[in-house]
């Protein structure tokens, strides 16, 4: 939560059609403000400008409007922005950022917040795998649960999650969950797996607190044998985006 | 019903097309646990798989919901708990695995958001 006295105002600029893993990156930037606990963001859509490349875009010409500016600026206390600042320069790509010393005069009004996590680790060797399990139906802010979770674990850096859909269950309020393919309001369980280290995982309960009415979390240990990234195919998967 | 820190997680494997006293396996079980105060249990249904009796399970692809797929029935209480399901699980599953394995349990909580310690 903001508190007036010194802050830091963060700008970032990208170009509109620009992507980062398959989505617009100032929509991927502000994901990652939004569960990394930032306590504002703003997206501004330029009408014309130039960038690195020294390319005129501008709405006025047709072929080049898809290509606005965009800003994304937000205002955070100095530890918010350090915090979030190795995963964003990674999501710039062609863009930049820059920071101004600024100072809180009014501070906003906030219901819930959360603090940031340390930036991504790579694991290998012992981890642990811990298996959230809700209900199809669950919903945090309007929007389904299960995709919460697996957007605010990649904002904090999670290694990996799988969602998987129960046919039959019952959990800790005795309901049954079932899945029937004639119903529309087919409640079914749902279990997410996911893996990373420990303390990663432990740092994540928090945020995971916050966000689940019902259901359970349980632990178990696991050994990362192999966890990859195909780059050449990440590659390619980028050529055809442009 | 208290379920913090230390717990067993039971995973039971076999087909979709096992019965019990003419009713699907799957369902019996997880009535058996219901019956028996088991905190919880969910069935997946995998999309391919072989175990015990070695042959290939393979949804049909042009029948709605049929074909033997494989099961999973996972099952998270104290060991004590697990324990008394046991016995029962050797009776009704003739054909398929159990597995058990140690996990910490974080989180049980229902709707009212209240920890059910």
């Amino acid at each position: 939560m903001l508190t007036t006295g010194p802050a830091k105002k963060v700008s970032v600029y990208v170009m509109e059609g620009e992507q980062y893993h398959g989505t617009p990156v100032y929509a991927a930037i502000l994901e990652l403000l939004f569960y990394r606990g930032i306590s504002d963001a703003t997206v501004t859509r330029g009408v014309a400008g130039f960038g690195a490349d020294h390319k005129l875009h501008t709405t006025r010409l047709v072929d080049l409007a898809d290509k606005m500016p965009i800003k994304v600026e937000f205002i955070e206390s100095p530890e918010k922005v350090e915090a979030v600042l190795p995963k964003l320069a990674d999501m710039v790509g062609t863009g930049f950022f820059e920071i101004h010393d600024t100072t809180i005069v009014t501070p906003q009004s906030l219901k819930h917040g959360h603090a940031p996590e340390p930036p991504a680790i790579k694991t290998e060797g012992k981890a642990k795998m811990m298996r959230i399990l809700i209900g199809e139906h669950d919903k945090w802010n309007g929007k389904p649960l299960h995709e919460a979770l697996v957007e605010s674990l990649r904002a904090n850096d999670i290694a990996g999650v799988t969602v998987y859909r129960g046919i039959l269950g019952y959990g800790a309020n005795r309901r049954m969950h079932k899945d029937s393919a004639l119903s529309f309001s087919n409640d079914a369980p749902l279990l997410l797996s996911v893996v990373d280290t420990e303390e990663k995982l432990r740092g994540f309960f928090p945020v995971l607190d916050q966000m689940m009415k019902q259901g359970l979390v349980a632990m178990s240990d696991v050994e990362i044998i192999k966890y990859t990234h195909d780059s050449i195919k990440d590659e390619r998967r980028r050529e055809v985006r442009k | 019903m208290k379920l913090m820190g230390q717990a067993k997680m039971l995973r039971i494997h076999f087909g979709e097309d096992d019965k019990w006293n003419g009713r699907p396996l799957y369902e019996a079980i997880v009535e058996k646990c219901r019956e028996l105060d088991i905190a919880g249990a969910t069935v997946f249904r995998g999309i391919e798989g072989y175990g015990a009796s070695t042959l290939i399970r393979r949804p049909h692809a042009f029948r709605f919901s049929a074909g033997d797929s494989p099961i999973l029935v996972q099952v998270i209480d104290t060991e004590a708990k697990v324990q008394t399901l046991l016995p029962v699980l050797d009776q009704m599953v003739s054909e398929g695995l159990i597995a058990m394995s140690d996990v910490e349990v974080i989180k049980y909580t229902h709707q009212d958001g209240e920890n059910l310690k």
